[in-house]
C-alpha cells in the first residue's frame, strides 16, 4: 500500500525540487536528483505491479486511487520504459548543455517538467475518479509542452504551440464525455460521492442510460483520441514528437499515448456494458484502420527520421485501437500486448535517433549515411529496432501483430485484416528505405567516427533485449497481468482464448 | 428562473464581445466581466438546484476567473505589439455563426434525454454553445493571444456544463479543473511571449515551417 503513495508523491516532489536548483552553477546536482527520482520511480512502480499481481488490485485514498491489472500494465510501462528513457536523457541533455544548444536554466526546467510529466501520467493511470482522470491527462499536456518547445527555435516553438492548443481543445471534448458519464451514473446511483468513481460506475454500468453512453463515448474517442494521436486529430503529433529532445520524444511516443489509450479503454468498458460491444468496437475499428492507413503513406514520404518515427506512432496507436475494435479475448490481448511492444520499440528508436542527431546534427535520411562505419553499435541497434518496429521476428512486435491477425480472423473480419496488413507492409518499406540510406552507404563527409556514450548504447541495447525476450517468450507475471486485464475489459472472471493459436510459439495457460 | 436564462444569454453576448474586441487588453477586461456573469449564474443555480457546493464554486470561480486569469492575461500582453497581426475574419460574420451555433445546440440538447430538469435545458444549450464559440474563436483568429481567449471561453462553457450536470461532484474535483485552467493559461501566455520574442509576430499563420 505504501508503495503507491510513494509512487505518486516522488515525481512531483522531485519535479518541484528542481525549481530550487536554477541558481546552481554545475549540472551535477541536477543529474544526481534526476537519477534519484528515476530510481525511486522504478522501484515504487515495480513494487506496485508486484502488489497488484499478489492481491488482484490496490484501492486506497478513499477509493480515489484504484490500481487493477489493467492499470498495472501501464504503471509498469511508465516505470520501466520511462526510467530507461530518463537514464538515456542524462548523457543526451548533458551533451546538449555542454555544446550550448540549451542554457542551464532550460536544462534544469527540462528535468523539472520531465518528472512532473511522469507524475501526471502516473496519476492518470491510477486514479479512480473520472474527472481527476481528465484533469491528469490535461496536466500531461501542460507539463510536456515545455519539453517540446525547449530549444526555443522557430520550429520547436511552433510545435509546442500546436501541441498545447490542439490537445487542450481535443481533451476539452473528453471533459464533455466525462461529465455525461458522471451525471448519468449519478442519476442511477443517487449518490454523488460514489458516482464519481470508475469502479463504482463499472459495477452499475449495465443500468446506465444507453443513449447518453452513445454520446459520451463519441466525445471520449474524439477527446482522448486526440491525445492518442488517432487520425484525423493527429496533426500535433509529428510536430511535437520530432521537435522535442529525443529522450522526451521517447517518453511522449512510448508512454504518453498509451496513457490516453487507457482512458479510452476505461470508457470502452463502461460503454460496452451499457450498450453492448458492437458500437464501441465499430468506432475503434474505423478510427484505428484510418489512422494506420493514412499514416503508412506519410511514413513512406517522410525523409526526416524523427517525423518518420512519429508517423509510425500514429500507425501503431491505430493498430492498437484496431485490435480493440476487433474485440473478443484475443483482440483485447493483442491490443494490450502491442501497447507494450510498441512502447519498447518506439523508445528504442527515438533514443537511437538521439545518438544519430548528436553525431550528425541532422535528421535528414539523405544526409545521414554510413552509420555502420561511423557508430557501429548504434547502427546495429537502430537497425534491429527498426526491423522490430516493422514487425520482423523474433522481436515482440511480430508476436503482437500475429495475435492481431488471429483476432481478426477469429472475429470474421478477414478483409479488414488484409487491408491492415497492406498498410503495415507499406510502413515496413518506409522503415527499410530509412535503414538502407542511413545505416549503409558511404559515411557522410565531415562526420568523425565515434560511438555515442556507453550509457546511451547500453539503454538502447536493453530495450532491444526486452523486445527480444517478449518475442521469444511472454513471462508468466506479464501474461497473468494481460489475461487479468482482458477479463476486466470483457467483464468476465475467467477468460478463455479458445483453440486458436494466439501466439506463434507459446500457448497461454 | 428568468434570471438564469437572462444571465445565460448575457454569457453569449459577452463572449462575442471577447472575440470581437480589437486588443487583447480589452478582451481581458471583457473576459473578467463575463466570468462575473458566470459567478452570478453559479449563485442563482445554487439556489435553484439546492446545491450548496455551487456557492463554493462561485467563490473559487470569482478568485480564479474574475481576478487571477484576467490579471495573468493583462500581465502577459504588456510587452506585445498586436498591431502587426493582420485582421482576421470580419467580426460581422460572428453574428450568423453564433446564431447557427446557438440554434444547433438548442436542438441538440432538446433531442437528448438528460438527467436535468427540463427548464434548465436552455442554460445547458448555452453552455454547449459557449464551448463551441470558444472553438470558433481559436479557429478563426490569427492573433495567438486571441486563441488563448478562445481556450478560456471553451473553459467557461465546460465549467457551466459541469455546474449544471455535475454540481454534486466533490469540491476537490472543481479545484483540480480550475487549477488546470490557470496553469494552461499561464503556460500558453509564456509560450506566446517566447514566440513573440523569437519570431516578432503574434500571427498564428506565420507558424507554417512544419508541414507533411
Amino acid at each position: 500500500m505504501e508503495w503507491i503513495n510513494a509512487l505518486l508523491a516522488v515525481p512531483f516532489i522531485v519535479g518541484v525540487a528542481f525549481f530550487f536548483l536554477t541558481h546552481m552553477k554545475t549540472a551535477s546536482f541536477s543529474t544526481a536528483l534526476h537519477v534519484t527520482g528515476l530510481g525511486l520511480m522504478l522501484i515504487c512502480s515495480l513494487n506496485v505491479v508486484a502488489a497488484v499481481l499478489e492481491n488482484g488490485r490496490i484501492e486506497t485514498w478513499n477509493h480515489w486511487i484504484y490500481v487493477d491489472s489493467l492499470s498495472a500494465v501501464f504503471v509498469g510501462l511508465i516505470g520501466i520504459v520511462g526510467t530507461l528513457a530518463g537514464v538515456y536523457s542524462i548523457g543526451y541533455m548533458n551533451t546538449e548543455l555542454k555544446e550550448g544548444h540549451i542554457d542551464y536554466r532550460s536544462y534544469v526546467y527540462y528535468h523539472a517538467f520531465l518528472h512532473l510529466f511522469f507524475g501526471s501520467m502516473l496519476v492518470a493511470v491510477t486514479t479512480n475518479n473520472v474527472i481527476l482522470m481528465w484533469v491528469a491527462i490535461e496536466l500531461t499536456t501542460l507539463t510536456s509542452a515545455f519539453l517540446v518547445g525547449i530549444y526555443g527555435h522557430r520550429t520547436s516553438l511552433e510545435a509546442a504551440w500546436k501541441y498545447i492548443i490542439i490537445c487542450s481543445v481535443g481533451v476539452a471534448f473528453g471533459l464533455y464525455g466525462t461529465i455525461l458519464t458522471f451525471s448519468n451514473a449519478n442519476a442511477v446511483l443517487h449518490d454523488s460521492s460514489q458516482a464519481i468513481f470508475w469502479s463504482v460506475i463499472n459495477g452499475q454500468a449495465a443500468n446506465l442510460n444507453p443513449h447518453l453512453m452513445y454520446l459520451a463515448f463519441a466525445f471520449i474517442v474524439v477527446g482522448f483520441g486526440t491525445k492518442c494521436g488517432l487520425f484525423p486529430m493527429h496533426t500535433w503529433l509529428p510536430d511535437a514528437h520530432s521537435e522535442a529532445p529525443s529522450p522526451a520524444s521517447a517518453v511522449l511516443s512510448a508512454v504518453l499515448l498509451n496513457c490516453a489509450m487507457l482512458i479510452v479503454l476505461r470508457y470502452f468498458i463502461l460503454t460496452a456494458k451499457a450498450v453492448g460491444f458492437d458500437y464501441p468496437q465499430a468506432l475503434l475499428l474505423v478510427f484505428g484502420l484510418l489512422s494506420t492507413g493514412v499514416s503508412s503513406f506519410f511514413i513512406i514520404m517522410q525523409h526526416d527520421i524523427k517525423r518518420k518515427l512519429a508517423y509510425h506512432s500514429i500507425e501503431n496507436m491505430g493498430l492498437i485501437s484496431f485490435a480493440f475494435g476487433l474485440g473478443g479475448p484475443i483482440g483485447m490481448f493483442a491490443g494490450l500486448l502491442h501497447t507494450i511492444t510498441h512502447s519498447l520499440a518506439k523508445a528504442l528508436l527515438f533514443c537511437a535517433s538521439g545518438n544519430i542527431l548528436l553525431k550528425y546534427r541532422s535528421r535528414d535520411i539523405y544526409y545521414v549515411s554510413g552509420m555502420w562505419k561511423v557508430m557501429p553499435w548504434t547502427a546495429v541497434l537502430f537497425a534491429g529496432g527498426a526491423l522490430a518496429l516493422g514487425g520482423v521476428p523474433p522481436f515482440g512486435m511480430f508476436v503482437s501483430e500475429f495475435a492481431i491477425v488471429v483476432a481478426g480472423i477469429t472475429a470474421g473480419k478477414t478483409w479488414w485484416v488484409i487491408f491492415c496488413l497492406i498498410f503495415l507492409t507499406i510502413a515496413l518499406s518506409g522503415l527499410t528505405i530509412m535503414l538502407l540510406k542511413t545505416v549503409l552507404g558511404k559515411p557522410t563527409e565531415g562526420v568523425e567516427a565515434g560511438e555515442g556514450s556507453r550509457l546511451s548504447v547500453a539503454v538502447i541495447a536493453l530495450y532491444l533485449l526486452l523486445l527480444f525476450a517478449i518475442g521469444i517468450y511472454i513471462a508468466d507475471p506479464l501474461s497473468q497481468l494481460l489475461q487479468n486485464s482482458v477479463g476486466i475489459i470483457l467483464g468476465q472472471d475467467n477468460v478463455s482464448f479458445g483453440d486458436m493459436l494466439l501466439l506463434p510459439w507459446q500457448t497461454l495457460q | 428562473m428568468l434570471m438564469i436564462n437572462t444571465l445565460a444569454g448575457l454569457l453569449i453576448l459577452t463572449s462575442l464581445a471577447v472575440i470581437a474586441a480589437k486588443t487583447a487588453k480589452k478582451s481581458s477586461a471583457l473576459y473578467a466581466v463575463q466570468s462575473l456573469v458566470l459567478v452570478a449564474l453559479f449563485v442563482f443555480l445554487a439556489q435553484e438546484l439546492n446545491a450548496h457546493e455551487l456557492y463554493m464554486w462561485s467563490v473559487s470561480a470569482f478568485v480564479t476567473k474574475v481576478l487571477l486569469v484576467p490579471a495573468i492575461l493583462i500581465f502577459a500582453v504588456r510587452k506585445l505589439d498586436e498591431s502587426t497581426v493582420p485582421a482576421s475574419m470580419n467580426a460581422a460574420w460572428l453574428i450568423p455563426i453564433a446564431t447557427a451555433i446557438v440554434v444547433v445546440c438548442y436542438m441538440a440538447t432538446n433531442a437528448v434525454q438528460l438527467p436535468l430538469a427540463e427548464h434548465l435545458k436552455p442554460a445547458l444549450s448555452v453552455s454547449l454553445s459557449h464551448f463551441l464559440l470558444g472553438l470558433t474563436c481559436i479557429v478563426t483568429q490569427r492573433n495567438m493571444m486571441k486563441q488563448v481567449f478562445g481556450y478560456c471561453l471553451m473553459e467557461n462553457g465546460s465549467h457551466l456544463t459541469l455546474a449544471l450536470l455535475a454540481n454534486k461532484a466533490p469540491e476537490l474535483v472543481e479545484i483540480g479543473i480550475a487549477t488546470d485552467a490557470i496553469f494552461a493559461v499561464m503556460i500558453m501566455a509564456v509560450l506566446v511571449n517566447k514566440i513573440y520574442r523569437t519570431l516578432h509576430t503574434l500571427d498564428a499563420k506565420q507558424l507554417t515551417e512544419l508541414r507533411g
